[in-house]
């Protein structure tokens, strides 16, 4: 790690913000720490909501991405993570300089291990209707409210979700069933 | 209206022919072999005679699990897989992963020549990228020539990328703390040469489509987003600054120097697919002013760190040092340790805002590389852009929206 963090000039303005996603936040809040490429707040599902109603409000408009993490054998062991930026609306936008250093921030939800399940945040971003089915596809976590939450890049038939952890690299015995595929992949084990 | 389902329509076997209280709809499945879906879309087309009332992109058919295998590989060699994602524009991967690598092993003393030569080439990566979009797109709309104008002046690009890093389309050329190798002699006369040629070319291929009245009726007003649906449609790159908002990583949040370059980001604000198109060429003429402004830095010195425990020893002292032998030997049998964390790295692709978020668990191999990929969000919003337009609007969307399939699926 560097020995000294550079300074971000949107660090400052984010001070009163992380207040107040904390308080937003309230039991289901994990940590909030400055992390070297932008601040970040970890909490459990059930303070997502909430959290991203106060950043929506302070102008958080753009939803970068949706991304899981399994960290197994750890607990919790999955991670969601969410990078947002605030993009300002209004004049003088094509002018690049009215857009530096933006303000960024990263969520990461650690939802339980044996079923996990976020809120979805289809309903407020449209974009988030395919990462979450992504991270549904690869990962097999569930997003509550998502409006069409099927596999995304793996056939629907798959079974198992590739990326996790204990999810094999190689090895699936596949053997061709005339009219449909069986038994691609030995259930994963939770 | 709700979203296709996919299972119903197979089991329906009166093609997709469904009754209406007034209009009947048709689904109509376009592709993956649809010659316009650049190899592998599938996008199930609800029709009212030729108008898309729905549009569903089905994705997945280049799915090779990239994100996977890098977590195989170790820190180093995963750059051989990342670079295969976005297949058109190799080197904007692979600079992504290594700029997040180098995050989080604390390298900021990358030497100068290297930075500029990562500049330079991932500039030369977007000219390349730009060049098959620019070929292929016009080609959907049913422009001939101008694919053979397009793909000569690429051709010379990856004959520059051959020539120093030995491989036309995949390079694997950056390393983490630099290059892998250094530019061969006579790179200079070659890049001079492009420098001096590439306008006027540029110049013929804008002559020919810019204002072209084929090109320009298919294009305006055409798949037009205001800058708040392209803002809730998560698009970045070309299609968000066609709306008039220049975000561009390069500006926005510099890395690699970018802040000491001179040069545009180029913006429209119509929002159409003539939008997107015209600011994809002005892009290609302020690459090619990065270019020249590198060239024309190019310092000397080495192009690696001087650190032996992160890059291999040179060839030559192997040979007689003990020392570097283990180096050696250890950097290319359990390669090296990054310490735990986690970073978001973004860098500007040729289609957008790539972004990689990398964790660490400490070991030699990434515990994690989370892709975003823009081409995956751009594909997405065709859900919004195609309904209303005719099928052959359809055509001409995708284009403009320039989704590589192996960025979207990796």
């Amino acid at each position: 790690m560097p020995e000294s963090i550079k300074p971000h000039p949107e660090r400052a303005a984010l001070a009163p913000l992380i207040e107040a996603l904390t308080q937003a936040a309230g039991e289901h809040l994990l940590e909030a720490v400055a992390a070297e490429d932008m601040d970040e707040i970890a909490l459990r599902p059930g303070g997502l909501l909430a959290v991203i109603d106060r950043l929506r409000a302070h102008g958080f408009n753009h939803l970068l991405d949706i991304g899981g993490t399994d960290h197994h054998p750890l607990t919790p062991r999955y991670e969601i993570s969410y990078h947002l930026i605030a993009i300002p609306l209004g004049d003088n936008l094509r002018n690049p300089g009215r857009l530096m250093n933006l303000p960024r921030i990263r969520l990461r939800v650690f939802p339980q291990d044996l079923d996990p399940v976020v809120p979805s945040l289809a309903g407020i971003w449209p974009s988030a209707n395919w990462p979450e089915r992504e991270i549904f596809d690869l990962f097999g976590v569930r997003f509550e409210g998502h409006p069409d939450l099927r596999r995304l890049l793996n056939p629907d038939d798959f079974v198992g979700y590739p990326l996790r952890k204990d999810f094999p690299l190689r090895g699936l015995e596949r053997r061709f069933v005339p009219g449909g595929r069986v038994g691609a992949v030995p259930p994963v084990k939770e | 209206m709700s979203s296709l389902d996919l299972a119903a329509f197979r089991d329906n076997p009166d093609i997709g022919l469904e009754r209406g209280d007034e209009r009947d709809t048709l689904v109509l499945s376009m592709g993956p072999q649809h010659p316009s879906t650049h190899g592998v879309l599938r996008v199930m087309l609800r029709l009212d005679g030729e108008t898309v009332v729905t549009a569903e992109p089905e994705i997945g058919f280049l799915h090779t699990g990239i994100e996977k295998q890098a977590e195989n590989l170790f820190w180093q060699q995963a750059i051989t897989v990342v670079d295969r994602a976005d297949y058109l524009a190799p080197l904007s991967n692979s600079l992504c992963y290594v700029l997040a690598a180098e995050q989080l092993l604390g390298i900021d003393n990358i030497p100068p020549r290297a930075r500029v030569l990562r500049v330079m080439f991932t500039e030369l990566t977007r000219l390349a990228s730009h060049l098959v979009w620019l070929g292929t797109h016009c080609l959907d709309l049913g422009a001939q020539s101008i694919f053979f104008y397009a793909f000569e002046m690429r051709e010379r690009i990856l004959s520059i990328m051959e020539f120093v890093t030995g491989a036309r389309m995949h390079q694997s050329w950056f390393r983490i703390g630099g290059l892998a190798i250094d530019v061969p002699v006579g790179f200079l006369d070659t890049i001079d040469d492009f420098v001096a040629r590439f306008p006027e070319r540029l110049a013929d291929m804008r002559a020919i489509v810019e204002k072209n009245v084929i090109i320009v009726d298919r294009l305006v007003g055409i798949g037009k987003l205001t800058q708040h649906e392209a803002i809730d449609w998560g698009l970045t790159g070309p299609p968000l600054r066609a709306t008039g908002i220049a975000y561009d990583i390069r500006r926005a949040r510099p890395y690699c120097d970018y802040e000491t370059y001179d040069f545009e980001v180029p913006t429209q604000t119509a929002g159409d697919c003539y939008a997107r198109f015209v600011v994809r060429l002005n892009e290609m003429h302020e690459s090619w002013r990065i270019i020249k402004q590198a060239r024309e830095r190019f310092p000397g010195g080495p192009v690696v760190i001087d650190d032996r425990k992160i890059v291999p020893p040179p060839k030559t002292e192997i040979q007689h040092s003990m020392e570097a032998l283990i180096h050696h030997f250890k950097l290319v049998s359990s390669g090296f340790n990054v310490p735990e964390g986690h970073v978001y790295q973004a860098v500007e692709s040729p289609r957008g805002e790539m972004g990689m978020y990398v964790t660490s668990a400490g070991g030699n191999k990434p515990w994690r590389v989370r892709w975003r990929p823009p081409s995956f969000y751009h594909t997405q919003a065709l859900k919004r852009l195609a309904p209303g337009n005719l099928i052959a609007d359809v055509v001409a969307i995708i284009g403009s929206l320039d989704p590589v399939f192996g960025d979207v699926d990796r």
